[in-house]
């Protein structure tokens, strides 16, 4: 494979984007995990509580996605508030 | 042990006697319950790329902020004695909040409280699960209260 051929699949890797992850937990109040939604993820409130449903309904929400560096940002923020916050490719 | 939220919007905190003193103070040594603390435990899934930074940058954070949190609570709970009152107001809210949130998450972690629930239960975790209800009271007061829980 040539060079420049490598070179564009590792760009294309180190920018695809992150998931930022929350799953739940049996201690986290349901309307304190919207208003972290909402404070941290600056979502409206109808949007925070569909999240917020979602991992408690299905174990997990993928409450953002974008670039890495904005990703490590929101997903130590959501760990600050005590939530169970992970970074993940998507598809894994 | 009286709480209620007061008109200048602040919850106030009645201690009636030294048992109320206690089970306050109860807070940072609950949250204590584990060996490994909350920081460790919230960094320990992240993706091994990011393990590396994330030890070296956050993690030393996490640790801080939680460890503030229980400063916090230890500042108010040393000045106070049985009989007196004292007040959480909004500045403090968020600190208050965590704290209890570390206690209810370390008893979780270490009793299993949730799973356990309306199975017989031995004195300890049963003082354990009445002190995790009393904590989550008191977080939905600071929540609904204090912390811009209008929104809500």
């Amino acid at each position: 494979m040539p060079e420049s051929d490598t070179l564009l699949e590792q760009d294309t890797a180190l920018d695809q984007p992150w998931n930022v992850v929350v799953y739940d937990d049996p201690v986290n109040l349901m309307d304190y995990v919207t208003w972290v939604f909402m404070k941290v993820l600056s979502l409206p409130k109808s949007v925070a509580e569909r999240r917020m449903r979602e991992v408690h309904e299905q174990g997990r929400s993928v409450v953002w996605n974008g670039g890495r560096e904005e990703a490590e940002l929101y997903t130590q923020q959501l760990q600050s508030h005590q939530l169970q916050a992970k970074m993940e490719k998507p598809g894994e | 042990m009286k709480a209620a939220p007061t008109l200048d919007g602040r919850i106030r905190i009645d201690i009636e006697d030294a048992l109320d003193l206690a089970v306050l103070r109860a807070i940072v040594a609950d949250a204590h319950a584990r060996d490994d603390d909350l920081a460790s435990r919230l960094a320990a899934g992240i993706d091994p790329d990011l393990a590396e930074d994330w030890d070296d940058y956050v993690l030393p954070e996490l640790r801080g902020s939680f460890n503030a949190q229980l400063e916090t609570i230890v500042g108010v709970l040393g000045k106070v004695t049985p009989g007196e009152t004292f007040f959480i107001g909004r500045e403090d809210a968020e600190a208050w909040f965590g704290g209890l949130n570390q206690a209810r998450l370390a008893l979780e972690e270490r009793y299993h409280l949730s799973e356990n629930e309306g199975i017989e239960e031995d004195d300890e975790v049963k003082s354990a699960g009445i002190r995790s209800h009393f904590y989550q009271m008191l977080q939905g007061m600071l929540l609904h209260f204090l912390m811009d829980g209008d929104a809500l």
